[in-house]
């Protein structure tokens, strides 16, 4: 079906990929990981012939799809690929989901026949491939929705139906998991392996090897940019280990359970029958929840439980219908979000939301700066933090130039300067690679340790447990 | 939650917009854009579903002028003679309160409606109609990224307000706290922007919005006859009108 030898691929701005061959044969399924800056958003974006960004790059190599025999010599006379007829061959699906919406589409879908309507296929042909690639992604009951109003998971299934409807040979898949609990996986790897069955070759990139991963698919490690050999039984952590690469919901060294609660104190956290609903539809109640100064608190419970609106009512994001919230003694009601942000330090889900400057050094000095600090005052500030992240050197890049585990750890460093003694994290390990969550477990263990106070949210136990003392689960109605 | 009024094609709409503000322009009296603006688009503004995003855009884009207007000509109109007030260096003239009125309803209507067009518009369903009335490919494109970027500017701005927020930045009640807001959003809201619609013409591109053979739509027409007819219609009565305005009237 797909066949890559890729002798080198690099962008203007420095080599990036060196040495891969592999192919996949219809219905095959491959796995491929690495750790953030390994080189996997770049090789599926080549393999979904999405490379040519606007941006100056030599390809050297081969690339064949559907017979047809694609020579890269890294000259300007290279074959130029349309991303659009390569996508009949090839679906992808990047790590953002959203961003493969159209945005000029009212429903599910017609966001699915997007691609088909831009080829011209008629109408009847049109209904029939959307209503069957529905059918397969368990979407047909959300057809007639608006997709700006989905759910992470239903997103995540409408962007691979649109990359599937045309039947491609081959689907590439950046992280097709990201974010989702553990029924929207389990879902989704149905649904994958129904596609696999009926032919399409899957091609899925991971910064961590799913715990469950089935032994009859193909599994490869890719590390600074390069294919590495690893034998069929290579799979055990140490081995993987050299590359960065760890095995899902694992953790380095596994403390044991902190218990540095100040008992005596003001609790750090007070909710008292907080209920919380947007427009008529409830999505939060909660009768009572303390948090003790230096503890650790896991926020647990399945998409669309809760977590996240719980959180944002600690640092008055949202406000409640009902009920009140104290952080550190004091109610938040009518206190304005950017008052809170020296007591309270929130992470965003989606980090990309969340940076906005155009230097790593800016955006960590932020907040210092708008507390009132002088800018070298706070620039020191934002220094310290980012060395604290292991970030020092690249202090003055564009935080979208960074791999996403950097930017996740600018995303962090920028709350740490601050210097808020309540830490609320919204799935902080989502998409993190090995180091990632290394640095982060390391971070947080040390803000408990000081007598800081932690409240996440999160779909990893494993992760939870070795840094939190108390878990607080969401049922599915909040 | 959607009040969507639902009574004409979107392209009937922004026709009428369109029309409605070149007679703003050629007419050019305060009574006709104040007529425009009170009897046409405040309702259609109010009964849009969208009301509250058109009046914070308005008040963004046609509020600053229209108090510099209301200053520069109420307060130093060179040819006021009837004083109202007099204030020194400065005086509140009749005349000038008249050419601020006169230029501030142009402005008021001119702004309204576009923005009540473009801001209550069905984009899917506009770009359906392009695509079915056999409109020229590439418009349809340039139209369809445009206006579907409407939605990812306000959905950037309110997030960087947020992260802003959670970082720091204070917004009260007051109007001013809320100005300072929209200023400092501005900037990252930009850049942001030119990083966004890079990644999303890449994405339109590669699902073949930009392609050049035949586009097809998935919903059916929701156009008609008589509204095409009307259409024309009324783009065949403003230019006589147009032209009679300015060649025929005087003679």
């Amino acid at each position: 079906m797909i066949s890559l030898e890729l002798k080198s691929f690099a962008y203007d701005d420095g080599a990036v990929l060196t040495d891969i061959a592999f192919s996949l044969g219809a219905g095959e399924r491959a796995l491929m990981v690495g750790a953030s800056g390994s080189g996997k958003s770049t090789l599926a974006r080549v393999l979904a012939g999405q490379f040519d960004a606007g941006q100056g790059h030599r390809f050297v190599g081969t690339l064949s799809v559907a017979g047809e025999h694609l020579v890269f010599a890294g000259s300007g006379s290279d074959p130029r690929i349309d991303p659009a007829a390569w996508a009949q061959h090839v679906g992808y699906v990047g790590q953002r989901a959203h961003a493969h919406l159209s945005m000029v589409c009212a429903t599910v879908a017609e966001e699915i026949a997007f691609g088909l309507a831009n080829r011209g296929v008629p109408a009847g042909g049109m209904h029939a491939l959307v209503d069957r690639a529905a059918a397969r992604l368990g979407l047909t009951d959300l057809l007639e929705r608006d997709p700006r109003r989905l759910s992470g998971g239903e997103l995540q299934r409408v962007a691979i139906a649109a990359a599937v409807v045309g039947n491609p040979g081959l689907l590439v898949l950046d992280e097709p998991f990201k974010g989702l609990d553990a029924a929207g996986r389990r879902d989704l790897e149905l649904l994958l392996a129904a596609l696999g069955e009926s032919g399409t070759a899957i091609l899925q990139f991971e910064p961590m090897l799913p715990r469950d991963t089935d032994p009859a698919n193909r599994v490869t490690v890719l590390s600074g940019g390069s294919m590495v050999a690893v034998g069929p039984d290579a799979r055990g952590r140490e081995d993987l280990g050299r590359y960065g690469i760890g095995v899902d919901g694992a953790v380095s060294d596994a403390a044991p359970l902190m218990s540095a609660v100040q008992e005596r104190t003001v609790p750090a956290v007070r909710i008292r029958d907080l209920r919380f609903g947007y427009g008529a539809e409830p999505v939060l109640s909660i009768a009572a929840l303390d948090v003790s100064s230096g503890e650790g608190v896991a926020v647990l419970g399945p998409n669309g439980s809760g977590k996240s609106t719980l959180l944002q009512h600690l640092n008055g994001l949202l406000r409640p219908d009902a009920g009140t919230v104290q952080v550190y003694g004091e109610d938040l009601r009518g206190r304005p979000v950017g008052s809170l942000a020296s007591t309270v330090g929130y992470l965003f889900q989606d980090t990309d939301q969340q940076l906005f400057e155009h230097t790593v050094l800016r955006e960590v000095a932020y907040g210092p700066r708008v507390a009132g600090l002088p800018r070298k005052e706070a620039e020191r500030c934002a220094l310290e933090a980012l060395a604290a992240v292991g970030l020092a050197d690249v202090v003055h890049h564009h935080p979208h130039d960074l791999g996403f585990r950097d930017r996740r750890l600018v995303a962090l460093a920028s709350l740490m300067a601050a210097g808020p003694r309540l830490w609320v994290l919204d799935e902080p390990t989502v998409g993190l690679d090995l180091r990632g969550r290394d640095i982060l477990a390391r971070l947080l263990r040390g803000h408990l340790g000081d007598g800081g106070t932690l409240m996440m949210a999160t779909h990893d136990e494993v992760f939870a447990r070795a840094v939190c003392s108390r878990m607080f689960r969401l049922g599915a109605a909040g | 939650m959607r009040f969507r009024r639902r009574i004409l094609n979107p392209l009937t709409e922004l026709t009428i917009a369109g029309l409605l503000v070149v007679l703003v322009l050629v007419i050019d009296d305060w009574r006709f854009s104040l007529g425009v603006l009170l009897l046409l688009v405040l309702p259609a503004a109010a009964t849009s579903g969208r009301a509250g995003r058109i009046a914070v855009a308005f008040g963004v884009l046609a509020g600053p002028m229209l108090l510099f207007l209301l200053l520069l000509h109420g307060l130093f109109y060179p040819e006021g003679e009837r004083v109202l007030f007099d204030l020194g260096p400065a005086a509140v003239t009749a005349e000038g309160l008249l050419f601020a009125l006169e230029m501030g309803s142009r402005v008021a209507a001119f702004t309204g409606l576009l923005l009540t067009a473009a801001l209550s518009l069905e984009v899917s369903e506009l770009l359906d109609t392009l695509t079915h009335r056999g409109w020229n490919r590439k418009l349809v494109y340039v139209l369809g990224s445009a206006l579907g970027l409407a939605p990812l500017v306000a959905d950037r701005a309110s997030q960087i307000t947020r992260a802003q927020q959670a970082r720091g930045l204070v917004v009260t009640r007051s109007p001013l706290s809320k100005l300072r807001a929209l200023v400092v959003v501005g900037r990252p809201l930009i850049a942001g922007l030119l990083t966004d619609a890079a990644d999303r013409s890449r994405t339109l591109d590669a699902r073949g919005f930009a392609g050049t053979g035949p586009r097809t739509s998935y919903r059916a027409d929701t156009d008609t006859a008589a509204q095409r007819m009307l259409r024309w219609g009324m783009l065949a009565a403003v230019v006589v009108f147009t032209s009679w305005w300015y060649f025929g009237r005087h003679t």
